[in-house]
């Protein structure tokens, strides 16, 4: 236990008075998580909580103007500009300001738009009357040639995303629009043919099914995970802990260089008593390092205007998982430091191989947004691992059982590096 | 009791073209200051490292008092010797009291007793004025002596040395002599290797000179030097017997 302890002081001291690994370890993983947060606001919000102001040109003056502005509007995710300076807008100037990125889209409605839906509905109405016999009086327009179409233009560079989801919401408020003035014909039809009907005409109920949504996670919202600060805070938290690879390594190989590793090794007593408050050392300062950066996304983030973070119900695991994180973490950087004999090749192995690492194992974006084979190779990262147990916890707030599998992933995968790491060490006393 | 013993000892590292060691043999006795001097590749270092358990003999046999180098014995072992690399084998970011408290808490050693060990060791080296400083800012003789302490705390019966007075100045040097001197009058055994043949002559009771792994010749500096009568001194012994060629 002496030894333990002895090397944990040995290694407090050493970084304690490191300067630059202290920043490395500690100010930079800051100062990322916080730039990384902010400039992943903006995409995070694109579909989410961002207003696109929208142009409209509405030549309709009828209903399908009016439900095109009124639906887009309560929908929050837009703001129907339909007017410039006070002056209505027109439909040149609108495409004019959206081929120049001023807008993202710009949405006209053509003149005698409803009338034509009115027509086509009466029309309708009509046909159903004569087939049952009963009066067609309803007006109905002369066919035109040219269809009349609601005219949508688009930023070149909007993303497709965006459009389709444009598309189908003009399509659900041209379905209503067509609906709605269909039933009020059927109804206008009846009530003509008996007066009685005013009173007695049942309301009609347009949508016998409704869509209900209930979140898994135990009294969250599950969408959480849209947010720039719910992915990068834990993400790049697990990508910094990986980096003490960097001063480990070093550790290691400056010890082998100046000849204190021989010196620690012809002292009687198990030199993994040494490795072990090593281990022990660095997986607290990960531990550390990982409160600080959940630190950052509590209170330093909303105060830049950032959502802040979520934690979950389950903090022991949390706990849990940033341990095993540690470990992984601290167990590659011993294998590194044994592997290698110089600093440069250790350092820039280990520092390629965890960006790497964190761009499979989903660290820079989800994981499920990458093509599938990436997926496959992504899960074999130890990081996309750690994210996946915090993300269980963080987001469905998940307990200790729930993350058990990803914890014990991660514990042999450093037992695994550790042993490795034994065995290179031994082959070199050969 | 021989202090070391070295029996047709072999070593071919992984890889290397040609052995370090071809069967090696040779003994101190305990109680000795003994020399293993040879040039440059000789393979004193091997030698040294084989006897301290670091590096595996390809063949033959190495013992410390008595005791065969063996998994069996190493801790044994261990607590026998101290070693004295020739790198300053110390944390350059600790003070010199952090180093040795660190040691000293790996021997076993912790607390008060241990504190008193160290400032002991510290003044009798002249560095107690510079127990709170970093190592790495000591001047090279400061931290020769400081890499000596870390290896005596545990007291062991043998001290191996490997150019401990490489790049150090006078008094340093002469310091470290009489330290050695004076480990050796209280019974415990020194081996010392250097390419500095007059210190060797100076302190040695005994020297065995190595080449390409073989023993070249061994005696106590006065016999060797005796033994040839062109030879003036240890150095010419040394030149005697390895040649004038530079080694790489």
């Amino acid at each position: 236990m002496l030894r333990i302890i002895a090397t944990i002081r040995k290694e407090w001291l050493l970084l304690r008075r490191d300067k630059a690994g202290l920043a490395l370890l500690f100010a930079m993983p800051l100062v990322l998580i916080t730039v990384m947060a902010l400039i992943q606001d903006a995409p995070f919000r694109d579909y989410q909580e961002v207003k696109f102001d929208i142009l409209a040109v509405d030549n309709d003056h009828g209903r399908l103007g009016r439900y095109i502005r009124e639906g887009l509007q309560e929908s929050g995710q837009f703001n129907v500009v339909d007017s410039i300076n006070g002056q209505p807008l027109s439909e040149a100037a609108a495409k004019s300001m959206v081929a120049k990125g001023k807008y993202k889209i710009s949405i006209t409605v053509p003149k005698g738009a409803t009338a034509e839906i009115v027509s086509n509905a009466n029309k309708i109405v009509n046909d159903i009357s004569k087939r049952m016999g009963l009066p067609s009086q309803l007006p109905v327009k002369a066919l035109s040639n040219d269809s009349l179409a609601v005219q949508l233009y688009f930023d070149p560079a909007a993303k497709k995303a965006f459009k389709s989801a444009i598309h189908q919401a003009l399509d659900n408020f041209l379905t209503q629009v067509e609906t709605d003035l269909l039933l009020e014909r059927i109804q206008l039809q009846l009530r003509s043919r008996d007066s009685l009907s005013q009173d007695t005409f049942p309301a009609i109920r347009l949508k016998a099914v409704a869509l209900r949504e209930t979140s898994l996670g135990e009294g969250k919202q599950i969408d959480v995970i849209s947010n720039s600060v719910q992915h990068n805070v834990p993400a790049w938290s697990i990508f910094a802990m990986f980096f003490i690879v960097i001063p480990i390594a070093g550790n290691m190989i400056r010890e082998r260089e100046d000849g204190s590793l021989v010196r620690m090794k012809l002292i009687p007593g198990n030199y993994l008593s040494v490795l072990t408050g090593k281990l022990l050392f660095f997986v607290g300062i990960c531990i550390v390092q990982f409160y600080l950066m959940i630190m950052v996304g509590l209170y330093l983030l909303p105060m830049l205007g950032l959502p802040e973070l979520q934690l979950g119900v389950n903090h022991v695991a949390g706990f849990l998982v940033a341990a095993s994180i540690g470990v992984t973490a601290t167990a590659y950087g011993i294998l590194i430091g044994t592997i290698f004999k110089t600093p440069n090749q250790a350092l820039n192995f280990g520092a390629v191989s965890i960006v790497i690492l964190s761009a499979i194992g989903g660290i820079w974006i989800p994981l499920e947004i990458m093509p599938e084979s990436m997926q496959m190779i992504g899960r074999l990262s130890p990081l996309s691992w750690g994210l996946d147990a915090i993300n269980d916890i963080y987001l469905r707030n998940g307990h200790i059982p729930y993350v058990l599998p990803d914890i014990a992933k991660l514990l042999i995968c450093g037992g695994a590096m550790l042993v490795a790491a034994a065995v290179v060490e031994q082959r070199r006393i050969g | 009791m021989n202090s070391i013993a070295v029996k047709d000892l072999e070593k071919t590292y992984a890889g290397a073209l040609t052995p370090s060691l071809r069967g090696l043999s040779c003994t101190f006795a305990e109680g000795t200051i003994a020399g293993l001097l040879g040039p440059n590749g000789a393979g004193k270092t091997t030698t040294i490292s084989i006897l301290c358990g670091l590096v595996e003999a390809t063949g033959g046999s190495a013992e410390i008092f008595g005791m065969p180098q063996v998994p069996a014995n190493r801790e044994a072992i261990k607590r026998a010797i101290g070693v004295v690399p020739q790198r300053i084998a110390l944390f350059p970011q600790l003070t010199a009291f952090e180093n040795l408290r660190y040691f000293g808490n790996l021997y076993g050693f912790s607390g008060k007793p241990l504190r008193e060990k160290i400032m002991q060791h510290l003044e009798a080296f002249g560095l107690e004025k510079a127990a709170h400083k970093e190592t790495g800012k000591f001047s090279g003789g400061m931290k020769r002596r400081a890499n000596i302490i870390a290896s005596i705390l545990h007291e062991p019966r043998l001290l191996v040395l490997d150019e401990p007075t490489a790049g150090v100045d006078v008094q340093s040097r002469s310091m470290i002599l009489q330290f050695l001197r004076d480990y050796n009058a209280k019974g415990n055994s020194v081996i010392y290797t250097s390419h500095l043949l007059d210190e060797a002559e100076q302190i040695c009771n005994e020297v065995a000179i190595i080449d390409e792994g073989t023993l070249v010749v061994q005696g106590t500096p006065k016999e060797l030097v005796g033994r040839h009568g062109h030879c003036r001194n240890l150095e010419d012994v040394f030149l005697h017997y390895t040649g004038h060629a530079v080694r790489d």
